[in-house]
């Protein structure tokens, strides 16, 4: 992505580790770099989180308001996503650097959620036809080390979980206009149904093969990549059981080549299998590790933010 | 076998310092009066001002007869002549190289500083000026030493010696210049079977053995050995080097060959090489290699 | 002529009658002030930084070769940038950067960080300053050049001093002008004016001033007095946060010994 500069012979050391199935960091394939996720960090947004994998850095900000459903889909709500380079990723990203990579993040992360089998927009109704949440996913890119469609599409997710609308207390029908009352109390609140959001995993393919979670390095290997965007299983989000099979079962809700090489039909169809197991697992790990959150934070009284501090 | 994926939350973070048993030093911050002016001569991290001499980064103070210098924690590489480098070839210019070597300013390749194919001592030709590109090109890694530094700071380096040049298949770490422990030999083949170049400039080239220095050969082979697949032994035991280091530099440990390989003979209690990514087992290896060089130095 | 009274009293409501601030503060005391450096691993130095509400990250990059339309023979060149996250603030902004806002802070940022830096050392080069405004709570502006002298020091760029900058305004108390240092949102919208000043507290210069809304000239000097007051508490601050850095990542203290 970032004009990684690699030396020819480099380059064949990089290939020739993915044919063995042993790369540099001594890693398979299959493995992803350790990650480290936080949730609740920015004050001022209604919900966060920050996911850092390897020195890839995301920190995703939620912000909601009220607004007016499209008349073809007054029964939906809106949810947009907007990603920012920042300029301390890259200096290539200062200005206008990044905005080309920022937007094609964007459209995919646009396109993984627009299915209603990946997020219910219903559940952002609030007037059919008249008022509803309008959500805005802000991602901002603080730290570029490879693989930021998996690492944002994960903290999205995060924060989403971490999102809690306020309950609409009282309406007041003035001729046209509605006029909400929103409750003031932080605890009377539902959380968002994101139990099926999609994550994206990124395939890169290097040599023949592919990998995911490609360092900076590997990236600059690849001419192709593929990206997939799978639903999650809402079992993995929540303690209660009562979820239906049909919402278990994973599916595809995007599929995207980044790069400008081509592949071979049987390697793509192989890539998918692969992005879908690697998106069972990821999503699998992310919901626990959202559900331990959850459950510290209600031993502690207090819930103590580490942030960028420690 | 640990799972594919492993995320872990911002309160189970490990901390990563490692528990020397020295004493701290003394630190200055910038603005503060280090020493009067009387009879010292100001060296970098200082300035003069009030009569007095100030430091204008923050670090401990150095002090070599009358020149005092304030070293920062890390900072840019400042070259010195006889240093051995790895760079990278930015740009091929009119008988010479631009490369980068973690300076604040590119270093500089000479045509004339580097042995060209036949080894021999001879006037650069205008033929040689065209065949540059075919020599080192943008991308290229080298090995170099520091031939001299110009006025404004930037270095000019030369490869004319046989363990010189341009580099083969490998790994490029890149970590602060002041973790780098300046000795006399920066080239060690290890005994784990592999060879590393510990760059004063804090870039890290860890490849197979014998690999390096394809320069004086024939043409032909050369091409052989750079597309040559690496064993699969040889590639683990490189990506383990790797792994240490990572480890080492994650404790801001400090780098020579004696480290490295004490992070590498503690880390062969973890049977597989990807489990060396986990904080923790960093954090162990440094604190197990820490240890050692402890004892080492009561001895 | 009551509008006129307000305009001559603007921060009347700003100081509770036991003379305590909307926040609970003393009109002399700072908000919690807490940072860290060395967060994040590609720039050559980082810092992150939280005054009250108010979080900064900065990263450094370089010093290194300057573009050549840039390059001076004689000195650095520093370039910063100045941006906010969409989610920064109350209000969801539109965009983080670009702005006339913005563009204005990176310049006014460059000015106050070239006073503070040895930039004779470095010809030919370049530094790459970049702030991000995580939250904004007022002071957005101080904060980023506190975060950029901690971002500066960790990647061990030659300064004179300590660059520290803090707001102060005005209220009034039973009819006395009582200056307030380190300005929350808060206390910023309603109304006052609001004077930022940037400057090295240790070599006792002032790098740069800012002043919002119109502020009688008699009460300048004290309102400038209690800003600089903040500058010199908050330089204890950030010194100490810098030796506590030293002190955790120093272990090559073997080295220095040596030589």
């Amino acid at each position: 992505m970032a004009g990684l500069l690699l030396s020819p012979t480099e380059k064949v050391f990089i290939v020739h580790g993915v044919q063995d199935d042993h790369r540099s960091d001594g890693r398979t394939n299959i493995d992803y770099r350790p990650m480290e996720l936080e949730t609740n960090v920015v004050s001022h947004a209604t919900g966060s989180s920050r996911l850092r994998l390897a020195n890839t850095d995301i920190l995703v900000g939620v912000k909601t308001e009220i607004d007016v459903p499209t008349p073809e889909k007054p029964d939906l709500g809106k949810i947009e996503f907007y990603v920012d380079c920042s300029a301390n990723a890259a200096p290539q990203f200062e200005g206008r650097g990044g905005e080309q990579l920022a937007i094609g993040i964007a459209k995919l992360m646009q396109a993984a959620y627009h299915s209603s089998d990946a997020f219910d927009l219903k559940q952002l109704c609030i007037f059919e036809g008249k008022q509803c949440w309008k959500i805005y996913v802000d991602i901002l890119i603080l730290e570029c080390g490879g693989n930021l469609c998996d690492a944002v599409s994960m903290a999205v997710k995060a924060a989403l979980f971490n999102t809690k609308l306020p309950s609409v207390k009282a309406a007041l029908m003035d001729g046209g206009n509605i006029d909400l009352q929103l409750s003031d109390d932080p605890y009377d609140a539902k959380s968002l149904d994101i139990g099926t959001a999609p994550l994206l995993v990124t395939l890169c393919k290097i040599g023949d093969k592919c990998v995911v979670d490609p360092s900076a390095e590997e990236e600059s290997c690849s001419v192709i990549s593929v990206v997939v965007g799978v639903t999650g299983n809402p079992s993995s989000y929540s303690t209660e059981e009562n979820v239906s099979d049909s919402a278990k079962e994973s599916k595809f809700t995007t599929i995207e080549m980044v790069g400008s090489g081509s592949v071979a039909p049987k390697t793509l169809k192989d890539a998918m299998n692969q992005g879908m197991v690697a998106a069972k697992l990821l999503d699998k790990a992310l919901g626990e590790a959202l559900l331990r959150e959850r459950q510290e934070t209600q031993v502690k009284t207090k819930k103590h933010s580490y942030g960028f501090l420690r | 076998m640990t799972s594919h994926v492993k995320i872990r939350l911002a309160s189970e973070r490990v901390n990563h310092s490692v528990p020397t048993n020295r004493e701290l030093p003394r630190f200055y911050t910038p603005g503060e009066v280090v020493t009067g002016m009387e009879d010292f001569m100001r060296g970098h991290g200082t300035y003069a001002s009030d009569d007095c001499l100030k430091a204008s980064v923050a670090g401990v103070m150095q002090k070599v007869n009358k020149l005092i210098c304030v070293r920062p924690l890390k900072n840019r590489y400042v070259g010195e002549i006889g240093d051995v480098v790895v760079g990278r070839v930015l740009e091929v210019q009119q008988r010479r190289w631009k490369v980068e070597t973690n300076s604040r300013l590119d270093s500089v390749l000479q045509l004339s500083s580097v042995n060209l194919p036949g080894g021999e001592l001879r006037r650069r030709s205008a033929e040689d000026e065209q065949m540059m590109r075919k020599h080192l090109q943008e991308g290229d890694l080298i090995s170099a030493e520091v031939q001299s530094v110009f006025s404004d700071g930037s270095l000019s380096l030369h490869t004319r010696s046989l363990k010189y040049g341009k580099l083969s298949q490998g790994i490029l770490m890149k970590v602060f210049p002041s973790l780098i422990k300046r000795r006399k030999n920066h080239f060690h083949n290890l005994p784990c079977g592999i060879s590393v170049i510990i760059g004063n400039n804090g870039y890290i080239w860890i490849s197979p053995p014998e690999q390096n220095n394809l320069v004086e050969e024939e043409k032909d082979e050369i091409v052989n050995v750079e597309v040559q697949c690496i064993s699969r032994s040889d590639r683990e035991t490189m990506a383990r080097v790797r792994n240490c280091i990572a480890a080492l530099v994650a404790s801001k440990m400090l780098l020579d060959d004696t480290s490295i390989m004490f992070a590498y003979e503690e880390s062969l209690k973890y049977d597989n090489v990807k489990e060396l990514l986990d904080p923790e087992a960093m954090l162990d290896v440094a604190f197990l290699t820490q240890h050692r060089i402890n004892n080492v130095l009561e001895e | 002529m009551s509008s006129d009274f307000n305009v001559k009293r603007p921060g009347l409501e700003l100081l509770s009658s036991q003379g305590l601030r909307l926040d609970g503060r003393r009109p002399n005391e700072l908000r919690r002030i807490q940072c860290k450096l060395g967060v994040f691993t590609q720039p050559d130095g980082s810092a992150y930084i939280e005054q009250g509400n108010t979080k900064v990250l900065a990263a450094v990059y370089g010093p290194h070769q300057a573009a050549k339309s840039k390059s001076l023979q004689d000195s650095v060149v520093i370039n910063c940038q100045y941006s906010m996250a969409t989610f920064s603030t109350g209000e969801r902004k539109k965009r983080p950067r670009g702005g006339r806002k913005s563009e204005a802070i990176s310049m006014q940022l460059t000015q106050a960080i070239t006073t503070a830096i040895k930039k004779e050392l470095y010809p030919r080069s370049q530094i790459d300053v970049y702030l991000e405004v995580l939250q904004a709570d007022g002071g957005a502006y101080s904060a980023s050049v506190n975060a950029a002298t901690l971002a500066l020091i960790d990647a061990g760029i030659p300064m004179k001093a300590y660059l520290c900058s803090c707001t102060a305004s005005i209220a009034w108390k039973d009819g006395k002008p009582e200056p307030l240092v380190d300005v929350s949102h808060v206390e910023e919208s309603a109304g006052g004016s609001v004077l930022t000043v940037s400057s090295l507290p240790s070599i006792n210069s002032v790098a740069w001033v800012d002043m919002s809304q119109r502020l009688h000239a008699d009460y300048l000097s004290v309102v400038m007095k209690r800003a600089m007051q903040g500058c010199r508490d908050i330089e204890v601050i950030l010194d100490k946060a810098v030796r506590e850095h030293l002190g955790e990542s120093w272990t090559m203290s073997d080295d220095a010994v040596a030589i």
